[in-house]
């Protein structure tokens, strides 16, 4: 099977930027986290939405270097995103952090998009490199506000962009990441106004596009 | 978004069609496309495979990844989405009415 070369380098490099230092969590950390994510994404028995993955023998690690909110959290959106409420987001947050949450949130999402490719073409999926050495950034945009379209702090000024757009915008590194992975799975954001957009003659024309993501989107249970 | 693209292509999307799974969705290639996205979301393994392979027969393999990519973004999107509290500004709400009610999702707990 042919992949063609922006994709496969954004899943390269989306691996390889789980494997270092985040702007809040080590990369042993954000490793330990993404064997969750995909743990929960791959379980036959899956736990139920409010059960948390710490308190069930054998979940975790016995020696796990993040902590066990962290893994349940990060379990849950895995498996049962649209279950999430703005409490346990406040909850979870204060504990915490809101934006180490977030970087939270973007190891899943990263994660979900490389497994459920694999998945969907019928390839395993990669393992994931060994984390390298080194402290969280602490990197922070220079004004971070609370948005109205958000539950999450994002860069200012807010809601200027879609919510979906500005949610990483306070961890400038997941914001990166994450739209290298779109631009390349879905289409360049420059682009996203044009209905006429295909990447390339006989591919995915945009309503074809529209309607694998609409199907997706309804079979996930997300209004957004 | 699938009823822009498709309105401004001249060849509206059935959303109700898509919603339900069902064939008939007015999209070219629409019913192996409705048909993989399915499988994508779902847990059989052996119809994701028959699904693939229609698809396949139906376009290409390059198709196919491209499709598979596009699912792959999704996954992405809807847990950023609901990890995150994003929420549409109520005008957007208002103009997605008839969308809301094709797909039956109203009544959703991700919807803020």
């Amino acid at each position: 099977m042919i992949v063609r070369d922006d994709l496969a380098d954004a899943h390269r490099e989306a691996w390889a930027h789980l494997a270092r230092p985040g702007s809040w969590w080590t990369a042993a950390q954000r490793i330990e986290l993404a064997n969750t994510a995909l743990g929960a994404i791959r379980d036959v028995e899956p736990l139920p939405p409010w059960a948390s993955v710490s308190a069930v023998e054998g979940r975790l690690p016995g020696d796990h270097v993040a902590p066990a909110a962290a893994h349940d959290v990060v379990y849950r959106i895995a498996r049962h995103a649209a279950t999430m409420t703005e409490d346990v987001y406040r909850r979870v947050s204060e504990q915490l952090g809101a934006l180490p949450y977030v970087e939270l949130v973007s190891v899943v999402t990263t994660v979900a998009a490389v497994a459920h490719f694999c998945r969907n073409v019928g390839v395993d999926v990669p393992p994931f490199p060994e984390p390298e050495a080194g402290e969280p950034s602490g990197d922070v945009p220079d004004e971070v506000v609370q948005p109205g379209y958000n539950w999450v702090p994002v860069r200012a000024p807010a809601d200027q962009l879609a919510a979906v757009v500005q949610a990483y915008t306070a961890v400038p590194g997941e914001f990166l990441n994450l739209w290298r992975m779109s631009d390349a799975q879905y289409m360049p954001s420059h682009e996203m106004i044009d209905p006429g957009w295909t990447r390339r003659d006989g591919g995915l024309s945009r309503p074809q596009t529209e309607l694998v993501a609409a199907r997706v989107a309804q079979l996930r249970d997300c209004f957004y | 978004m699938l009823s822009w693209s498709s309105t401004e292509q001249g060849a509206p999307a059935d959303l109700a069609v898509v919603a339900d799974g069902a064939t008939g969705s007015g999209v070219e290639l629409g019913d192996e496309l409705v048909r993989f996205a399915s499988a994508c979301a779902g847990s059989d393994d052996a119809e994701l495979g028959e699904a693939r392979r229609a698809l396949v027969a139906a376009a290409d393999e390059e198709f196919m990844v491209d499709a598979a990519a596009v699912a792959a973004n999704f996954e992405m999107m809807t847990r950023l989405a609901d990890g995150t509290g994003a929420a549409m500004p109520p005008e957007r709400i208002g103009s997605s009415a008839a969308t809301v009610e094709a797909f039956g999702i109203a009544g959703l707990t991700s919807r803020r």
